[in-house]
């Protein structure tokens, strides 16, 4: 111990000895790894699993069950209607399922307060429990059925009431009465990959949840996507909306093994057929079953923005590298008088390459600091120019971790070279100079 | 001043010299890529709109109670809303629309001639319900047939006539005349100049207007004022206010000019160009701090050769140069090197990001920027370096 303190202190003598090389090397180390750092920051969150326990079996199915002969775009809606789900629920494969949308509204405890908006997910009962939602307090409604009820998230029952434990409380939703069934402990997926169209993966969690049935008989519209592939008026959701080709459903399915993916798949194939054959739709069978790991990219949602800047910011600090190692090449060569005195007097190549160890160790130090101080300035700047990324800024402990380890590797690599350079040299040649 | 010498003392200290070609390199490939994305932003953003972008202001708004969402009740407060706006001082005109121009994506549909729908079907054009100022609004100019000068509902019976923008009208009927065409949306009534609708849709001038109270407010709705030039700003402060006057229970998204608008429109490219940019700003910082420490160095470990050189009667000035002249050959190698990988760059980008592909002149420019940069990295170094006194520098041969 004694022995690297003195390491120490002789690095720390080196250092004094040429701060300005030493400074420049730490700045230039500190901002590649910085802003390396932010943009994985991103990188890292949005390519997330939410649920690694189950997401390979939660899958997205979608069928070309749309009434016209498609001539240029053939690619499967990415949204089903109501009768489209209607039919995808009856085959009894899956271990559970929920079709939903989301809609907007405004809640209010009584028609003298402020309305307060917010976001609806119109939903199913097996929602909750295929997404792993906690519950704080009550139940989820016990069936699929039409009921003036909703369930609140922590923040919204805090919003309103200022308590959590709400359940059995009256609400108007757009002037209409609703009671609260249940509040949901703190809960937010990122990325929220089962809304993933239209990138609303990226989109914060929705403040109350609603029986699909409730939502159709309420009239709610999709405020993501909502197609009409015939004359069905949009207006009349509760009537023609159950009936006509009006999309705007997701729907999604857990199905545990292979034979039941296998046993599902078959069952959209027979479905499709059976409603071709009955002349329901002309148009040639396109079905697609997503996993929910893939369903981002299937949609071509994925950030491009931060997958190019992730290549750049890679170059970026390999510049930083080089540059760095340049530095030091240079600080190491002009002390290398001082590497070959030590030598004369008796220093083994190995206690040289403890010194270098002590070196990288302080550069390491400074660096992480340095490195997390411009990592958390290149994710306020990024959150500033990249705004619909804001939900993905946060460092968790790998991401920590991993910097740590990327900070001391840097900081070996950019000593490595010089160190050896300067201790493995002729000791007449380093004396001379 | 041979460059035969000055290659050779650049391969004298190989790895310093390939460290700097490398750093060289990159930063001309990022800069390169950082200026073609950088001037296609602006390109998207100096793109004609159509429109009198900084003299129009747009309002997004929504009732916030149901009965107010239903007809005939949200008739009412469409036209009271319309009253109240267009009463203040220096409003040119008002209009209330479904939705409003330059928007990622929308309300929207199919356009085609009633009966060839396979042959003129054009998809994802956009859909406006408008009350008939929207055209003065927009400032349009008529060139085929005449405005719709009555709102008419959409349940009618008769549809309401429609207008179209000139490039879909010239996609659906080329040269011929349009008007009185039946399209899918109703009778043509009209030709008006392009406008910028949707980004998402195949072309973004393609529209079509229909003088109608919209369909309903669920997406909310929007009101779009021309104002007189340089006013836009004195009226939006006024509108929340006016607004919440005439109806209080309604829901404020936005108010802001279509400039803003068309700027939000590009953000995210926006974006990308800034960080881009600031980290080409850095890169070019960390190359001129490299070229600071490589010719600082190497001045010092050459004292005794530029010393001799002095005392056989070299000038400060040829000394001088030689410094610099050795650092603008490594940056102009480094520059070679950094237009291939530029081009490798450039088409890695193009896998996730839309960029144009590189031009002769831009390598020519960039190259002028890093070696300007370089040149003044080197030249406190270099004039340092000059005042080496040959007797001096040759005491300890």
């Amino acid at each position: 111990m004694e022995q690297f303190i003195y390491y120490l202190k002789v690095s720390l003598k080196g250092i004094k000895r040429a701060p300005l090389p030493y400074a420049l090397t730490i700045f230039i180390l500190s901002v590649g790894l910085g802003v390396f750092f932010a943009n994985a920051t991103f990188y890292y969150q949005l390519n997330s699993d939410p649920l690694p326990q189950k997401s390979d079996k939660l899958f997205f199915p979608m069928l070309n069950l749309v009434p016209y002969q498609c001539t240029t775009d053939c690619r499967t809606p990415r949204v089903l209607s109501y009768s489209n789900v209607q039919k995808l629920s009856q085959s009894g494969i899956p271990t559970q399922a929920a079709a939903m949308y989301s809609a907007d509204g405004y809640l209010r405890i009584n028609a003298t307060q402020p309305p307060l908006p917010v976001s609806i997910r119109i939903t199913q009962r097996d929602f909750f429990s295929l997404f792993d939602v906690p519950l704080l307090h009550g139940s989820v409604w016990p069936d699929n059925s039409a009921r003036q009820e909703v369930i609140l998230t922590k923040t919204s029952a805090e919003n309103l009431f200022g308590r959590t434990d709400v359940v059995g409380e009256k609400l108007l939703l757009d002037d209409r009465h609703v009671t609260i069934s249940a509040v949901l402990d703190s809960w937010q997926m990122l990325p929220r990959l089962y809304d993933a169209n239209n990138h609303n993966h990226l989109s914060d969690a929705d403040d109350i949840y609603l029986p699909l049935e409730t939502g159709y008989d309420m009239n709610y519209l999709s405020n993501s996507q909502s197609s009409t592939f015939d004359d069905t008026d949009y207006r009349q959701l509760s009537t023609q909306g159950r009936t006509g080709a009006l999309h705007q459903l997701q729907y999604w399915v857990q199905l545990d093994t292979a034979a039941q993916q296998q046993a599902y798949r078959q069952f959209m194939h027979n479905l499709v057929q059976d409603e071709k054959a009955a002349g329901r739709h002309p148009s040639e069978p396109n079905n697609q079953l997503i996993a929910m790991r893939d369903i981002v990219s299937y949609f071509g949602g994925e950030s491009s923005d931060i997958k190019a800047f992730a290549l750049v910011t890679l170059l970026f600090l390999l510049v930083c590298l080089f540059n760095a190692s340049h530095l030091s090449l240079n600080r190491y060569l002009s002390n290398q008088y001082e590497f070959g005195l030590r030598r004369a007097l008796g220093a083994s190549r190995s206690q040289l390459q403890l010194q270098m160890l002590a070196d990288v160790l302080l550069m390491a130090l400074f660096t992480i600091g340095g490195a997390l101080l411009t990592g958390y300035a290149g994710i306020k700047l990024m959150t500033e120019l990249l705004p619909a990324n804001r939900l993905f800024a946060d460092w968790d402990l790998t991401l920590l971790i991993a910097l740590l380890l990327l900070a001391v590797i840097c900081s070996y690599l950019v000593t490595l070279y010089p160190s050896l350079r300067a201790s493995f040299g002729t000791l007449n040649q380093q004396l001379k100079e | 001043m041979s460059l035969y010498l000055l290659f050779k003392g650049l391969l004298s200290r190989k790895v310093v010299t390939i460290l700097l070609l490398l750093q060289l390199a990159m930063t001309l490939a990022l800069l390169l890529n950082s200026v073609l994305l950088a001037q296609q932003t602006h390109k998207q953003l100096n793109q004609p709109t159509g429109m009198d972008l900084d003299n129009i202001v747009l309002v997004q708004l929504k009732p916030t109670t149901a009965s107010l969402r239903v007809y005939p009740a949200l008739e009412e407060l469409l036209n009271r809303q319309l009253n109240a706006v267009s009463a203040l001082p220096d409003v040119v005109a008002a209009a209330y629309a479904n939705q409003s121009a330059l928007l990622q994506g929308g309300n929207n549909g199919n356009v085609y001639l009633d009966g060839e729908e396979g042959r003129t079907n054009q998809p994802s054009v956009p859909m406006y319900f408008v009350s008939k100022e929207f055209f003065r609004v927009l400032d349009s100019q008529v060139l085929q047939g005449e405005l719709p000068q009555h709102s008419v509902s959409l349940d009618n019976p008769v549809r309401p006539d429609v207008v179209i923008t000139q490039s879909l009208a010239k996609q659906l009927f080329a040269d011929k005349s349009a008007i009185g065409q039946q399209l899918n949306r109703g009778r043509l009534a009209a030709v008006i100049s392009d406008f910028y609708g949707q980004r998402s849709g195949d072309n973004v001038m393609y529209n079509s207007i229909q003088v109608a109270p919209p369909y309903g407010v669920d997406w909310g709705y929007s009101i779009l004022l021309r104002v007189t030039p340089g006013r836009a700003g004195a009226v939006r402060q006024q509108l929340d206010q006016v607004l919440r006057q005439v109806e209080p229970n309604i829901e404020i998204f936005h108010i802001r000019t279509l400039a803003e608008q068309h700027q939000r429109l590009y953000r995210n490219e926006y974006g990308l160009a800034m960080l881009l940019t600031i980290l080409s700003a850095l890169m070019l910082l960390v190359t001129m701090v490299s070229s600071y420490s490589s010719t600082h160095f190497h001045a010092l470990k050459r004292q005794q050769e530029i010393g001799i050189k002095r005392a056989l009667g070299a000038s400060k000035n040829s000394i001088f140069i030689e410094l610099l002249s050795e650092n603008w050959l490594c940056t102009l190698v480094g520059a070679l090197f950094g237009v291939v990988l530029a081009l490798l760059l450039n088409q890695a980008l193009a896998q996730v990001i839309s960029i144009p592909s590189l031009n002769g002149y831009l390598p020519v420019m960039t190259i002028m920027a890093l070696l300007l940069c370089v040149t003044l990295a080197t030249w406190y170094p270099a004039a340092i370096a000059t005042r080496i006194s040959p007797a001096s520098a040759t005491k300890a041969l």
